[in-house]
């Protein structure tokens, strides 16, 4: 068997799909390299979504190779044989298998240099989440050689093709109201990144390896089976894997459409004084990042009670999280370019700034006036405040650069102090006006 | 030169490798062979008949690519009419159909060995019987040239190999010299000789030559029925000079023809 | 005519014809079936496109050219021929579309796509033989509809099966594509395929 594997593998359309799969796989990871640059769960997550494409290919792959056979005319030849259907197509499906799975896997290793660098958090999950994507397209080729053998025309592997990019995007939207049901038969579903600790729930990957088992089962058997009775009952598995999936996923009230991974958003900190930390995800870029916040740290450090350490938010929206609001932390956003590294440092550097080191988020109320923040941070960089954004009118920034300009008239020890001022008030979520000017004393 | 397994030198216990009793296979809708009783043992047997008599029926259902619609089959003293289990007959069969079928990616040793496995040999025996075969045929220097790059003499050269990989008890060879030159048909004559010492072979053809020199016993089928059986110099002795034919074995054939045919028109 | 009907069973062209109009059939029911908009969508359209046009690519080769080649008479303008009718056919089904309930359309887009798709396949048809020739334009559309790129010259090449339709930059290159396959595919004719069973 090991020889006629080889045989196979060398011979049929294994060799030429890797390389097409593989082509496919590397230049869409590297068109958008930033959807993926983050870390390592992002980089498998980022490759089950572009299964859109590979997903199809794998289908029409396995129709393509079905249809030798039929060109061959080798039927005759093979009917007088001793070997029964079933272990004859052992190697072809060994062979496809190993194929797109290389593929697949290969894809990921090309991009592993890419970030090697900078990402850190390598959890278990993503092992799993990879995969799962190797097995849909071992599921995907082994359903094309089954249909394709049903239907040996030119027209059946690109009409699967389309068939299979159809489905893939279509069944979110066909199923709106029952989402976890695209989770499990979408190989490319809930793979989005929405924040850069995205992760899949356990459950939902075993959910999906069993649907995917099944109808890889189902597309053997159908491939293998000689009379009508044994092809219908080929459906047999699909329909107790699909109904397995389904009684695994976590349904309706405990379907979570973006899971976040809390390891991920653990902080982690560098060494020395004062303290700098990041997420987890992120604490590759730890280098990087220490200089640029201790330099806003130390601009903050003119204040009454400065705070002393700088953490990542690590905010989420879908779902909810936030990190613990203290008094001395200072909250920092944290940008990955195309290689992963730091980008965007100014910017940074200005945002810690101009929040004065207060987590207003938890706030509820109206957020905090513009033009005593701006005015307050400029101070503290010791810059003319300048506006960043478009929208804003022009009267916010005037109003801005005049209370920085009258702080820039006091001494320094009273300008401090007020700036301490409007910074507790931030915190305590009361209202800033007047704080700058003195006038609210 | 190769080892031979203590089950091939036992005693066989079938008296005829291939035995027919009133044999009725259907090819489409058309019962091409209607009634034949035929016994075949140890040699070389040519097949003769004009087209459409049912011999590439016939050898299509001796390789249990077809099921008989009645009659009885026996191969190497198995029954394979019914819904017997013919693996273990299948693999001592070797058959090279009319219309040969290969996979054209593959080499010639490729496509031997792919053809030996699927007739369920012993995995240690595989290489060497592959060796031997494409020696056989004299294929040697083209064993890894893939199959799609072989002319037409060749690759029948190479069906016939993938033919006797498995030394069958039963070959089954459906105009295996088409495209031989004639330097080839000896060598074929030459390996159906030597074949034929131990298993059957039958071999359907229309090449009259090729039957007298090298099968030791002729079976003429006509409209599905066994018209004539015995020796080629039988076969010469039936015919006469005002039969139609270039040499005297196509007379023999001819006159055996006419016989049959008037003798069904009474 | 009798010359015409033989010659379009040679090609199995009514198998083809119905595979045609079968597709465009399924894909003009399932969007009716399931969506209330009146408009296909833009993915779906191009790759109804690409399916059609999949399914007359095994028309692009007899069962034996190079017998076919031998003939007296000439072939170029016979294949050129019939690329054109079987873009007319994909196109004027898809636009029949636009007075029913489910509009595959614009029709510029059809158009476009179809020409610049057929064209592809004529082009791997001479290359690389028709039961190949879908390969490039698979993968090439499939990929395009993944990652509809815009705004710069290159890119919108790359994915011209994606781009609006008064795109100019792939209309031209679609018109390139379109016009050069059926050249290529008149002159030249499909690629040579050794018969499986040679000289017998």
């Amino acid at each position: 068997m090991n020889r006629i594997l080889g045989i196979e593998l060398r011979r049929s359309a294994a060799a030429g799909s890797v390389l097409m799969l593989l082509l496919a796989g590397v230049i869409m990871l590297y068109v958008a390299p930033r959807r993926w640059s983050p870390g390592w769960m992002p980089l498998v997550m980022i490759q089950r979504e572009y299964l859109v494409l590979l997903w199809p290919l794998s289908l029409a792959v396995g129709a393509w190779q079905s249809r030798r056979e039929h060109r061959s005319n080798v039927a005759e030849l093979f009917a007088s044989t001793a070997r029964p259907r079933a272990q004859r197509m052992l190697p072809t499906l060994a062979a496809l298998g190993i194929a797109v799975t290389c593929a697949y896997l290969a894809t990921a290793a090309v991009a592993v240099p890419w970030i090697i660098g900078t990402a850190r958090y390598l959890p278990a999950t993503a092992f799993v989440v990879a995969a799962v994507g190797a097995l849909a397209m071992i599921a995907a080729a082994w359903l094309g050689l089954a249909l394709g053998r049903l239907l040996p025309h030119v027209v059946t592997a690109p009409a699967l093709a389309v068939a299979g990019i159809g489905l893939l995007m279509v069944l979110p939207a066909a199923v709106r109201h029952r989402e976890w049901l695209a989770l499990i038969f979408s190989p490319m579903f809930g793979m989005g990144q929405y924040t850069d600790y995205q992760t899949v729930y356990g459950r939902v990957s075993a959910a999906q390896a069993i649907w995917l088992v099944a109808l890889a089962g189902a597309g053997a058997v159908l491939l293998a089976s000689d009379s009508w009775r044994t092809r219908v009952a080929a459906l047999l598995p699909a329909i107790l894997g699909a109904s397995l999936a389904i009684m695994v996923i976590p349904r309706d009230d405990k379907f979570v459409a973006t899971p976040i991974d809390p390891v991920a958003q653990e902080q982690v900190c560098a060494e020395g004084s004062p303290r700098v930390c990041v997420s987890r995800v992120h604490s590759g870029l730890l280098p990087e990042v220490v200089p640029v916040a201790r330099q806003a740290l130390a601009m903050l450090a003119k204040l009454p009670n400065p705070p002393t350490t700088a953490h990542e938010d690590t905010t989420t929206y879908y779902p909810a999280t936030s990190p613990p609001r203290q008094a001395d932390v200072v909250l920092m956003q944290i940008t990955v370019d195309d290689h992963g590294h730091l980008t965007h440092e100014a910017d940074m550097l200005r945002e810690m700034v101009a929040a004065l080191g207060a987590n207003t988020d938890g706030c509820s109320g109206p957020s905090p006036s513009v033009p005593v923040m701006r005015a307050a941070g400029s101070w503290l960089m010791g810059r003319e405040p300048v506006t960043d954004d478009s929208d804003e009118s022009a009267e916010v920034n005037a109003e801005a650069v005049k209370l920085w300009q009258g702080l820039q008239n006091l001494p320094e020890k009273e300008a401090a102090a007020r700036v301490g001022a409007v910074r507790q008030a931030a915190m305590a979520c009361a209202d800033l006006d007047g704080l700058l000017t003195g006038r609210a004393q | 030169m190769r080892t031979v397994s203590a089950a091939e030198t036992a005693p066989t216990t079938h008296p005829w490798a291939v035995h027919a009793e009133g044999l009725r296979v259907r090819a489409g809708r058309h019962l091409a062979v209607d009634g034949l009783d035929l016994a075949l043992g140890a040699g070389v047997h040519g097949l003769l008949g004009p087209n459409g008599a049912g011999k590439t029926t016939l050898i299509r259902a001796l390789a249990t690519v077809v099921r008989p619609a009645g009659g009885r089959l026996r191969l190497l003293g198995e029954p394979v009419d019914g819904r017997a289990d013919l693996r273990r007959v299948r693999r001592g069969l070797g058959y090279l159909p009319q219309q040969f079928g290969f996979y054209p990616r593959f080499t010639v040793r490729e496509f031997v060995e792919y053809m030996a496995w699927l007739k369920e040999m012993p995995k240690s025996m595989v290489p060497g019987a592959v060796q031997r075969a494409i020696d056989r045929v004299g294929l040697t220097s083209k064993a890894n040239a893939r199959m799609k790059t072989l002319s037409g003499g060749m690759l029948r050269r190479a069906g016939i190999a993938q033919a006797v990989v498995n030394d069958p008890e039963v070959l089954l060879l459906d105009e295996p010299t088409v495209g031989l030159d004639p330097e080839q048909r000896l060598d074929f004559r030459e390996l159906l000789r030597d074949v034929g010492l131990d298993s059957c072979v039958l071999v359907s053809t229309h090449l009259v030559e090729d039957v007298v020199a090298a099968c030791s016993d002729v079976v003429m089928i006509n409209e599905g029925r066994l018209v004539y059986q015995g020796t080629p110099d039988d076969l010469i002795a039936q015919g006469g000079t005002g039969d139609a034919g270039d040499s005297p074995a196509e007379r023999g054939y001819s006159a055996l023809l006419r016989r049959h045919r008037s003798e069904a028109g009474r | 005519m009798r010359w015409l009907a033989l010659y379009l069973r040679s090609r199995r062209v009514p198998i083809a014809l119905a595979a045609v109009v079968g597709c465009a059939a399924v894909m003009w029911s399932l969007w009716s079936t399931f969506s209330n908009e009146r408009e296909v969508g833009v993915p779906m359209v191009i790759l109804t496109v690409l399916l059609l046009v999949a399914a007359v690519t095994a028309t692009l080769a007899g069962p034996d050219d190079a017998l076919e080649r031998t003939a007296a008479l000439s072939w170029p303008p016979r294949r050129a021929a019939h690329l054109l009718v079987a873009l007319a056919v994909v196109v004027g089904l898809l636009l029949a579309t636009l007075v029913t309930g489910a509009r595959f359309g614009p029709a510029w887009l059809v158009i476009r796509d179809a020409a610049g798709l057929l064209g592809l396949t004529a082009l791997g048809a001479v290359t690389i033989g028709a039961a190949r020739s879908w390969f490039l334009p698979l993968g090439w559309t499939l990929a395009s509809i993944v990652f509809p790129l815009s705004g710069v010259t290159s890119s919108e090449i790359l994915t011209w099966q994606s781009q609006v339709p008064g795109n100019k930059t792939a209309a031209v290159t679609a018109a390139l594509i379109g016009v050069g396959g059926l050249i290529a595919y008149a002159a030249a004719g499909p690629a040579r395929r050794a018969p499986a069973e040679a000289a017998l």
